[in-house]
């Protein structure tokens, strides 16, 4: 038996602001123009990152270096800028390999359940077990210093959450009448999961991975920091702390203080972009 | 003085939707008013407006007295004087409305114990005499259950002691019966009637079901987007309508008595020599579950019946009778353990392995699910949903299958406009009519119809009942229909079978069946069916 609805639940939900609120639209901004100026960097950087210039060690902020320099004359706003790149590209790539596999390995699962599901669920609690730094020094450990080992790590590390995610996602959508119409039309088990469970649950896992990329970029900014992940004299945020240390005991705080201060306003920035994607697609998701 | 007394009530969004257009009723003590409409009418609005449940940041004008005290703007001191000790209300689905990680006891014994200061002895003597008052069986016992372990009307008896609880003037019931079976709605009927009548309480009854209305109702008022249409004498309003609107509901309702419009007999005739073989047959089919820990149930038991070439066979019986198993199984969404299902002179019972014998299988049969808001994929546009079907079973352009599509849509009464909307921007009848294109796109030899319109108000019920009939005259379609209504399968169905725990009770012409129940079962559902009381 079902019962008739009889009140329209929209109506006593007050209602959602159609267009995305300024904090996220300055988000996005924020994030756009790190991105342009990672792409764009050898036009935008007043110099090069490397070049060196004793006449102007710990320089404050001038006109010709608005961000003062480092304890070797660099220009703090050019290694900023150049920094971008690896502070931006390689989350991007830990995250969109998790997701990929995290998305692919949560659908088995979710869709199989079973013995596959128990199975892929205690290899996850494994890789839940090690916080996903650990994992990246391990990789380091294992095959030597630079940024292809920690992505690597990473990418596994962060797998299990998506999948954990798709699974549960997939799972609840598979006893959706819906799944059973497409069923009774004859339409196999692994079309139904790729070509519509799939798409459905995307864009849920999808924003959600968003929120990784923040994590993953403060925790690889930690690698260099250590002196593990970006190797010097390449630009990249951590390693630029790592390498102002000296500096800061002699006072000399900007050139620590400006990679900082990218890493969290680039992280707060991604989160609050996920959390409005969650927010959007979560409420449009069927009920 | 009246209990309640509603004067030019309007609601309005701060959107500027204006949701009620001045509401004027007025329930005396000991009278029952039913409040009527469809989806979307304003009665659930109008009947939490007298507790003062409103939405967010909503404008009201107007005025709502209980016990003459307004409740329109009242601090939230006085709100709660009038919620503890003059109105109470009753919600639909009682398994949503009870705190389920509390017991029975704490439901009705808190407001007792934290709003009156009663200690808990006294509390909880009281609460038992009130679901002795409910009758419900060992009310001891149920003191200490949880909701979980409670069936569906005797939580709704639990929720009706707990309004009961503060002895109000004012019972406000939110289609309280609407999620029941019609013999338990009966039963609460029944109780809910006695309650008012020892008591002395008034009664705000809303509902969508006229008959339901009319049956247990002293006044009635019919409502419609947010506007009462017409107001009279339960038997004036059923008997002569005077708004055009209510003429309309009043024509829609199916009804036991009345035959309504005879269901079309059609499909080709056979030739009289030769026996005709049934485009339908089950045999013996049964289906149990087993539980872990738990005793297994068994859903079906050995059910056998048979539909001619397009003839039309509904399967009634409450939930939990097996029906809705018994129709999954026929379109092999779930395994049978014994028994035969033959479509059309092929065995269907095997679970199909191959892609070819899956879309033969799909061929012999289509169902129509009950919640057209379920049952269809959210993101794909009703066009693609229905050309998905066509491309999968036939060879065909994309070009092609779009027309198909469009064809289809007329052929269910939408246009071509509606291939491109998503589900969520289609009604709950026109989703309904989109779920049947999209089978009829496979045409099929048999098609289910799985509770496929109780979800609907009565009038798109109507429509889409009037769709299927049209379809079954033009196409000869054998349909099986799965219904707990038997008013609908009255109209619809040549022959019915009746379930009960899974077994076939009582089978045969519909109308005879109908009109002389042989099984006493049958003769209880009968009954049920509230019969508006023309005295």
């Amino acid at each position: 038996m079902t019962s008739t609805p009889t009140l329209a639940i929209g109506v006593l939900r007050s209602p959602r602001t159609p267009r995305p609120g300024i904090v996220v639209l300055a988000s996005v901004l924020v994030l756009g123009a790190f991105a342009l100026a990672a792409v764009f960097a050898p036009f935008l950087a007043p110099y090069d990152p490397h070049a060196v210039d004793f006449s102007a060690i710990y320089a404050s902020p001038t006109l010709a270096h608005p961000l003062g320099t480092d304890g070797l004359g660099r220009d703090t706003l050019s290694r900023m800028i150049y920094g971008a790149r690896t502070a931006l590209i390689a989350p991007l790539i830990v995250v969109f390999a998790s997701t990929v596999l995290g998305i692919l390995l949560g659908l088995v699962a979710g869709w199989r359940g079973g013995w596959l599901d128990a199975a892929l669920g205690r290899l996850f609690d494994l890789v839940f077990a090690f916080p996903a730094l650990l994992l990246a020094i391990m990789a380091v450990a294992l095959f030597g210093k630079g940024l292809v080992a920690p992505v690597i790590a990473m990418i596994i590390a962060y797998v299990p959450y998506v999948a954990r995610l798709t699974r549960s996602l997939v799972a609840a959508e598979r006893s959706r009448p819906y799944v059973s119409a497409y069923r009774v039309q004859g339409f196999g088990g692994a079309w139904i999961a790729l070509r519509r469970v799939l798409p459905n649950v995307t864009p849920v896992v999808g924003a959600q991975s968003t929120l990784n990329f923040g994590y993953v970029l403060a925790e690889l900014a930690a690698l260099s920091f250590l002196g593990l992940g970006v190797q010097p004299p390449t630009a990249d945020w951590g390693a630029m702390i790592n390498e102002s240390q000296a500096g800061l005991l002699g006072g000399h705080f900007l050139p620590a203080i400006v990679p900082a201060v990218a890493v969290v306003i680039v992280v707060v920035a991604v989160n609050i972009i996920g959390e409005a994607l969650s927010d959007r697609i979560g409420g449009g998701m069927p009920a | 003085m009246n209990v309640l007394e509603i004067d030019a009530l309007a609601i309005a969004l701060p959107d500027g939707r204006r949701l009620l257009h001045g509401i004027s009723l007025s329930v005396a003590a000991g009278e029952t008013v039913a409040l009527v409409g469809e989806s979307g009418s304003g009665k659930s609005l109008t009947a939490r407006a007298v507790l003062g449940l409103l939405p967010d940041r909503a404008e009201t004008t107007g005025s709502v007295r209980v016990q003459g005290r307004e409740v329109l703007g009242a601090g939230g001191k006085e709100l709660l004087g009038i919620r503890r000790h003059d109105a109470a209300m009753i919600f639909q689905d009682p398994r949503a409305s009870i705190n389920p990680m509390r017991t029975i006891g704490d439901h009705l014994t808190e407001s007792l114990r934290f709003c009156e200061g009663w200690d808990r002895g006294r509390a909880r003597e009281r609460a038992i005499e009130l679901l002795a008052a409910v009758r419900l069986p060992s009310p001891e016992d149920r003191f200490r259950q949880y909701p979980f372990e409670l069936s569906g009307g005797m939580l709704q008896r639990v929720m009706i002691a707990g309004a009961l609880t503060s002895s109000p003037e004012l019972l406000v019931c939110d289609e309280p019966t609407t999620a029941l079976d019609v013999t338990t709605q009966a039963e609460i009927i029944t109780l809910l009637t006695e309650l008012r009548a020892s008591r002395g309480m008034g009664m705000l009854f809303i509902t969508h079901d006229l008959n339901l209305a009319a049956s247990m109702c002293d006044r009635v008022y019919v409502m419609r987007a947010g506007a009462v249409e017409e107001q009279g004498t339960a038997r004036q309003v059923l008997t002569a309508p005077r708004a055009e609107y209510t003429r309309r509901l009043v024509a829609a309702t199916p009804t036991l008595t009345s035959a309504g419009p005879a269901p079309a007999r059609s499909g080709p005739a056979v030739s009289a020599d030769e026996p005709p073989t049934p485009m339908l047959s089950v045999r013996g089919l049964s289906k149990t579950y087993h539980r872990s820990g738990k005793s297994p149930v068994a859903a079906v038991v050995a059910a056998s019946l048979e539909i001619p070439r397009g003839g039309t066979l509904a399967v009634v019986g409450e939930s939990g009778s097996g029906k809705s198993t018994l129709a999954r199984m026929i379109v092999g969404l779930e395994q049978a353990d014994e028994g035969d299902i033959v479509v059309d002179g092929t065995n269907r019972t095997a679970v199909p392995r191959t892609r070819d014998e899956r879309l033969a299988h799909a061929r012999s049969v289509q169902m129509v699910f009950q919640d057209p808001y379920l049952s269809l994929d959210p993101r794909i546009p009703a066009g693609r949903a229905i050309e998905d079907a066509l491309r999968l079973h036939r060879r065909m352009t994309a070009t092609d299958a779009a027309a198909r599509a469009r064809d289809l849509l007329e052929v269910v009464g939408l246009d071509a406009g509606h291939a491109h909307a998503r589900p969520r921007t289609l009604s709950g009848g026109q989703r309904q009519r989109v779920a049947i294109a999209r089978a009829l796109a496979i045409e099929p030899d048999v098609l289910v119809l799985d509770e496929a319109t109780s979800a609907l108000d009565v009038s798109v019920q109507a429509q889409v009942l009037e769709v299927v009939a049209r379809i079954r005259g033009e196409r000869g379609l054998t349909v099986l229909m799965i219904s707990h209504d038997l008013a609908v399968v009255r109209r619809v169905c040549d022959h019915t079978v009746v379930m009960r725990r899974g077994e076939i009770v009582e089978r045969g012409e519909t109308g005879p069946m109908l009109d002389d129940p042989q099984h006493p079962y049958t003769r209880l559902l009968i009954d049920s069916v509230p019969h508006p009381v023309m005295s």
